[in-house]
């Protein structure tokens, strides 16, 4: 019988302080696996990948419903999409060109609901005084990065935020690597001078 | 061009990093929609083969345990029998309803199967499966104060589906008599059902 087994892919304690999916290696073989109709394979994917993808989906939306929904989405068609997997391509930038699709199209429709979101709570003014400094750090990385062009942010995150080399990422966007870096180095210009700026103003 | 990682891009890729709370809710809500797909391109996948002809004039639905019965224009055509041992008289199936005939007589095509489970200590009883994209609120069971089983009657288009019982909100469960998925269900698991084509 193989349940145990699934369900402990499954425990969190087993994966708190060791990933099922830890290594590159490992997770290769999982992939594999999941291809060939295993799932608890795909099972412990979602659980190595669904903290990494939210997260770059809450900063592309901003909105945590709409992030876990475009996630979620991802999954479901990461699992479609397995069978026209090809193991030469790495998982991962495969996994965020899906995912930063998904993103795209419901940023698309997050704009046509013109709907003003804020990242995180907005503090009432009783509470302003009492937010620390790095909270305040946070938020106003957030709305600096929310007020980028959607591809810069795109490619700020998926540079310094996950960590893909221009390779993975013009496999996940489709862009070209000159461009991917110019998307880069623009969104890099504007957060500096916008935060920057703010800093000053903070301190001052 | 090359990478421009000063201390300011560092610190604002230090406050974007850390990786948000997930609670495990979240992973097994994905984990049910993608066994909902699963269904959804297995079940395209049999259309398209016409793989779900079950041998038998009135096809056969085999779970034992889910109490089940099959009610074509009216007139019962119980085949639990054919395929169960474990159909007894403390777990009969109630009388079909006309409203049950009604949809075993539906144009679409679907079949009248009733789901019954003993559960008597449950506040509440959903089944679920990939006919109703494993939501739990699609098809609550109802309790017989008399027997005290659960029971909801699906209208089931003919081929081979996934099921199970989420037992107060909290507990999934597989039919404990029915067949059970080959295919574990993302770790949880399943019965199937097969219904014959009407």
């Amino acid at each position: 019988m193989s349940r145990p087994r699934s369900l402990q892919l499954l425990k969190p304690d087993a994966r708190a302080e060791a990933p099922a999916a830890g290594s590159p290696g490992e997770r290769s073989l999982l992939v594999r696996a999941a291809q060939q109709g295993d799932v608890r394979a795909f099972a412990a994917l979602v659980d190595a990948y669904y903290a990494r993808c939210l997260r770059f989906a809450l900063h592309m939306l901003s909105n945590r419903s709409d992030a876990e929904e475009a996630v979620q989405d991802t999954f479901v068609r990461v699992y479609r999409a397995l069978p026209n997997y090809e193991e030469r391509e790495s998982f991962e930038p495969w996994l965020f060109r899906i995912l930063a699709n998904r993103c795209r199209s419901a940023g698309a429709r997050e704009r046509r609901r013109s709907e003003i979101v804020e990242f995180g709570e907005v503090p009432d003014r009783a509470n302003e005084r009492r937010h620390d400094e790095a909270i305040a750090w946070r938020e106003e990385i957030a709305r600096a990065l929310a007020s980028l062009p959607e591809e810069q942010r795109e490619a700020f995150l998926m540079r310094h935020v996950e960590d893909l080399s221009y390779d993975d990422m013009a496999i996940a966007t489709g862009a070209g690597i000159s461009a991917l870096k110019m998307r880069v180095k623009r969104a890099c210009d504007a957060l500096r001078i916008r935060l920057t700026e703010d800093d000053g103003a903070r301190r001052d | 061009m090359h990478d421009e990682t000063d201390e300011t891009i560092a610190r604002i890729a230090a406050a974007l990093r850390p990786l948000p709370d997930v609670d495990r809710a979240e992973k097994a809500r994905v984990l049910v929609a993608v066994a909902a797909e699963r269904e959804r391109m297995r079940a395209a996948r049999v259309r398209a083969a016409r793989r779900w002809r079950v041998s038998g004039a009135v096809g056969v639905l085999a779970a034992a345990g889910v109490i089940a019965a099959i009610w074509l224009g009216g007139s019962r055509a119980d085949s639990t029998g054919a395929t169960t041992s474990a159909s007894t008289s403390a777990t009969a199936a109630p009388v079909a309803t006309p409203a049950d005939a009604r949809l075993a007589r539906d144009a679409r095509g679907l079949t009248s199967v009733q789901v019954v489970l003993r559960a008597p200590a449950a506040q509440r009883v959903s089944v679920v499966g990939d006919f109703n994209g494993w939501d739990s609120r699609a098809d609550t069971m109802t309790r017989d104060p008399v027997t005290g089983l659960w029971s909801h009657t699906l209208a089931l288009r003919p081929g081979r589906h996934v099921y199970a019982f989420v037992v107060d909100d909290s507990v999934w469960m597989r039919d404990p008599r029915g067949p059970e998925a080959a295919d574990e269900d993302f770790g949880r698991p399943g019965s199937v059902l097969l219904v014959g084509q009407p």
